[in-house]
């Protein structure tokens, strides 16, 4: 189940001491990987009330897009040999991942305007059966175009050249370092961008009242589809960097991380933001602190959390049922 | 008018027993039903119908029988039923490999008592829960259950248990040691009795009181508890219920592959999948269950076998449910049947079909082509 | 007897009831009405009363006669449906019906729930025949045999107003707790309303206790008024209070005279 990035502790030296530290670290790191898919995850819910069966696969639809992207563009560019062409080396990488992202916006907004829009009105376990035909329908598309053997994009080692974290003493992979830099920089997007844009708050009236949205002349529609775009849109992001990162693109790797995304949004309590973050990082950090020390713990331990969770506030942490905050 | 035959508006129907009537359609659909599967093994024998692959379609279609009382009724979804198809499973399983239990009927008691026991356990957490809160703690139940089989040597890790109490032989079934061939024709026809029998009990549940109960929490919880209706209790007795079913068509499915093993039948996608042919067949149909759960076994596990992209394939095959039979398969079988009269009679009518088709793919592809632009260069 | 005993429920900082203390049913069958401006704390009290609200503090008592002496039973952890089955019945402001069954199933659940046959495994339409019976009654004294077969979310809302009503009747209440019978209702179909409300209540000696903003039927059919106001009892006493007593009215209008 967590295995799905288990090249990330091997790539890690060996450090005795601080270990603990160093698990926790990979905890945030894969937190923000989740909360890349539960931020989507969870407005697409709050929104349109949908439960995406297939966002995992769009995650992995990220992840094998951006195998393909960065392979075109570090084919441009000479292999990092310093600091500061590993620098410009990164930042490629990184536009490589956003434009690997980008290719999930036409197809979020696709399967939302083809395929859920239609159903709109129907009982909600028909949405489920056709997310779930989706995430079937879109697995062997990723497996026609880049066939059913694993991929690396591997440009991980190169970008472990740049010096973060000696300034403050502790040796972690830079790579970890810039994935949990690009989570907070889509947390805090996300935040001003439901705060602060006419757009974003338009979604959220939505979200609270569809009724009264569209009595006052907004159009549902698109904001479906928008929504739904950009949940595909983060989901692929986080696909992306995974990949390009210490871990392999293949055709089940959406499958966990969908599961653990439920658990996320369940924990932080739906539609909100703060609460995919905190579950998130909750998930995260339990999961790579516990399994180290309690490795019969790790498959159950996201889950026990959850329960544990939901006893003592049954709406999670920071549940506004549907409202986006 | 016989015993069994009563007029109900000016149409004859069949009386099977007190408060059950059929009509003429169901009554000859039943028939039918009920013909073909006592003929499968036959069938098999000469045409390349699995007859394995159909057996175990019944069985986790009984599952999703009982997943639907849930479903229909009470409006829960579970996302955690494999949790008592595998408890029946491992239960059958634990007891030959482990304790050498020979007979099958105690096996298959067994599973039903230790599947019911866990239901009561589970059911007891989630019976307060609603909506995806409700789907995702099943669905937690499951996982967890399923991290301590598969890491636990009692249960020999994700190899799984022999159901062969002897090491080499199939259970005995009503004291009868029997070849492998007649073992598995014994025990598909004892599957059907069982099926008819769950299905009689699953129908005198839901028009009882008890049923309408169900009906009344899972349409208005709040009105339902101020008619006097104890909700939670009455969630968590239909959970058990429910529970039952899985571990019956667990234990069985143990006894059919004599051989369990955690993924197929524990982990969480398989609870979806059970969930998933439930509305494939028809949640608003008594059998729809059954039918959906041939359906989607028989697609996942033998199309792979005829073509490369089956995953694609039974998508697909989902997808076209969902918009072509907004009922599932059961559910929209009188809808297709006056459909069908009626481009019968004008066969214009198919070209309209296709044209309505056409159209609304083009206007979907059209509108998500704007929200791309609008996305990208900004609202308008 | 059905009596509050200085309740209290907060919502963070709004005290939506104030050590409310109140007593219904002292005389049998009596027919109290609740008015008092929006946001006075009317539907808290009968949530807290039905045991849809657990309060802060204070006490939801029955007093019971047995044997002629007087019997209190405190009823404040009491579970909503346990309450419902010992007599305390309510109604919704916004409809509360299963809006999937047509209103003769509706009407049957709430009668199958009255005589505990909610466990029964005969089948709905083989040997229920008392609640058959139970059930044609209730349609015929709330007018709504013509509808029976109709399916309850395809209803007029004044119909609607009606099945949620005939089903609390059909729990056969001791004390019956309306919400609001009358919101949303066309005006000249309150008075029907409200009419068969108190034939049934009567005809059963049942004791009501109303919601309602129409001062006109308040005048009409109570025989007591609660005024609650701001979370507290500010006037208890006859109808007649609303004619006589000025800062009462003000208090209702929200206006200064």
């Amino acid at each position: 189940m967590l295995g799905a990035l288990p090249a990330a502790d091997a790539a890690l030296p060996a450090i005795v001491d601080g270990a603990l530290a160093r698990h926790a670290l990979n905890g945030v790191y894969y937190g923000f990987i989740l909360f890349m898919i539960a931020s989507g995850l969870t407005i697409i819910f709050g929104v349109l009330g949908v439960l995406n069966l297939a966002h995992g696969e769009l995650y992995a639809l990220g992840a094998f897009s951006v195998f393909s992207v960065v392979g075109f563009l570090t084919g441009l560019i000479a292999e990092p040999t310093n600091t500061v062409t590993a620098v410009v080396f990164g930042i490629v990488v990184l536009a490589g991942s956003l434009a690997a992202a980008a290719v999930l916006l036409p197809v979020g907004a696709a399967i939302e305007a083809v395929f859920v829009r239609p159903i709109d009105d129907r009982d909600e376990v028909y949405q489920l059966l056709l997310t779930y035909g989706l995430l079937l329908v879109l697995v062997d598309v990723m497996k026609f175009v880049w066939g059913p053997a694993p991929l690396e994009a591997g440009v991980f080692r190169e970008l472990n050249a740049i010096p973060t974290t000696e300034l403050v003493g502790i040796s972690y992979p830079s790579y970890n370092v810039i994935v949990i830099l690009v989570g907070l920089a889509v947390f805090g997007w996300l935040v001003w961008f439901f705060d602060r844009t006419k757009t974003g708050r338009i979604v959220r009236a939505t979200a609270i009242n569809r009724e009264m949205s569209t009595a006052i002349g907004v159009s549902t529609d698109r904001t479906f589809t928008l929504v739904f775009a950009m949940g595909a849109f983060f989901a692929g992001f986080g696909g992306a960097m995974v990949s390009i990162g210490p871990s392999t693109a293949y055709l089940e790797m959406g499958l966990d991380p969908l599961v653990l995304s439920f658990v996320v949004i369940v924990i932080g309590g739906l539609g909100s933001l703060k609460g995919a973050l905190v579950g998130a990082l909750l998930v995260g950090v339990t999961s790579r602190v516990v399994t180290p020390y309690y490795p019969q713990l790790e498959l159950a331990a996201p889950f026990i959390l959850m329960v544990l969770v939901l006893l003592v506030r049954p709406e999670g942490l920071y549940g506004t049922w549907g409202e986006i905050e | 008018m016989s015993r069994f035959l009563v007029e109900r508006d000016g149409r004859t129907h069949l009386r099977l027993m007190e408060g059950m009537e059929l009509s003429r359609n169901e009554a000859l659909l039943a028939v039918v039903g009920i013909g073909f599967l006592l003929a499968v093994p036959d069938i098999a024998r000469v045409t390349p119908l699995s007859f394995a692959v159909f057996h175990q379609g019944i069985l986790f279609g009984i599952a999703a029988l009982g997943l639907n009382l849930l479903l229909r009724h009470t409006e829960l979804v579970s996302f955690g039923h494999a949790a008592f198809f595998g408890a029946g499973a491992y239960t059958a399983a634990v007891l030959a490999s482990h304790y050498d239990v020979s007979s099958g009927l105690v096996l298959l008691a067994a599973s039903i008592a230790v599947a019911t026991l866990l239901a009561l356990l589970v059911g007891y957490f989630v019976a307060g829960y609603l909506d995806i809160y409700f789907a995702l703690l099943t669905l937690a139940f499951n996982q967890v259950l399923f991290a301590f089989v598969i890491q636990s040597q009692f249960f020999n890790y994700s190899d799984g248990l022999r159901v062969r109490p002897d090491g080499l032989n199939p259970p005995a079934l009503f004291g009868l040691d029997l070849g492998t061939t007649a073992y598995e024709i014994v025990l598909y026809y004892f599957t059907i009795l069982l099926l008819v029998v769950m299905l009689l009990g699953t129908w005198k549940l839901v028009n009882s009181p008890f049923g309408r109960a169900l009906d009344a929490i899972g349409q208005d919880r709040t009105r339902a508890r101020f008619v006097g209706i104890p909700v939670e209790k009455y969630v968590w007795i239909a959970f058990t219920l429910s529970g039952i079913y899985g571990g019956l068509a667990g234990g069985l499915f143990g006894m059919v592959q004599l051989h369990v093993r955690p993924e197929p039948v524990l982990y969480a996608f398989v609870s979806g999948e059970i969930l998933f042919m439930a509305i494939l067949g028809g949640v608003n149909t008594l059998a729809g269950p059954i039918v959906g759960g041939i359906v989607l076994v028989y697609l996942l596990n033998i199309a792979r076998f005829y073509v490369e992209y089956y995953h694609a394939l039974t998508g697909i095959v989902l997808l076209a449910v969902v918009f072509f039979l907004p009922q599932g398969i059961l559910g929209s079988l009188p809808m297709i049947g006056s459909g069908l009269e009626r481009r019968r009679d004008d066969p214009g009518l198919f070209l309209e079909d296709v044209k309505l088709v056409l159209g609304s793919l083009r206007k979907g592809v059209t509108r998500a082509i704007t929200t791309v632009r609008i996305i990208i260069f900004g609202v308008n | 007897m059905l009596e509050a005993r200085e309740l209290r429920k907060e919502f963070g900082e709004l005290r939506a009831t104030d050590d409310v203390s109140l007593q219904f049913g002292k005389t049998e069958g009596e027919m109290v009405f609740i008015v008092g401006p929006n946001g006075a704390g009317k539907t808290t009290l009968v949530n807290l009363l039905t045991g849809l609200l657990e309060p802060d503090r204070g006490e939801v008592v029955v007093h019971e006669e047995e044997n002629g002496s007087t019997i209190e039973h405190e009823i404040t952890d009491v579970p909503p449906a346990d309450r419902v089955n010992s007599g305390l019945v309510r109604s919704f402001q916004i409809v509360h019906v299963f809006e999937e069954m047509t209103v003769r199933e509706n009407v049957r659940v709430a009668v199958l729930s009255e005589h505990g046959r909610t466990l029964s495994m005969r089948t709905v339409d083989d040997g229920h025949e008392d609640v058959e019976r139970a059930v044609d009654d209730l349609l015929e004294q709330f007018r709504l045999e013509e509808i029976q077969d109709e399916v309850a979310e395809t209803l007029p809302h004044g119909d609607r107003k009606l099945l949620d009503v005939a089903m609390s009747f059909g729990l056969e209440p001791e004390y019956l707790l309306l919400d609001e019978p009358t919101s949303g209702v066309a005006t000249q179909e309150k008075e029907y309303v409200i009419e068969t409300i108190v034939e049934a209540s009567e005809a059963d000696d049942v004791t009501t206790v109303t919601i309602e903003h129409d001062m006109d039927l308040v005048k009409e059919y109570a025989d007591r008024l609660v005024v609650l106001h701001e979370g507290r009892v500010f006037r208890e006493g006859a109808p007649s209070l609303l004619e006589t007593d000025a800062e009462l009215r003000r208090v209702l209008l929200g206006v200064d005279e």
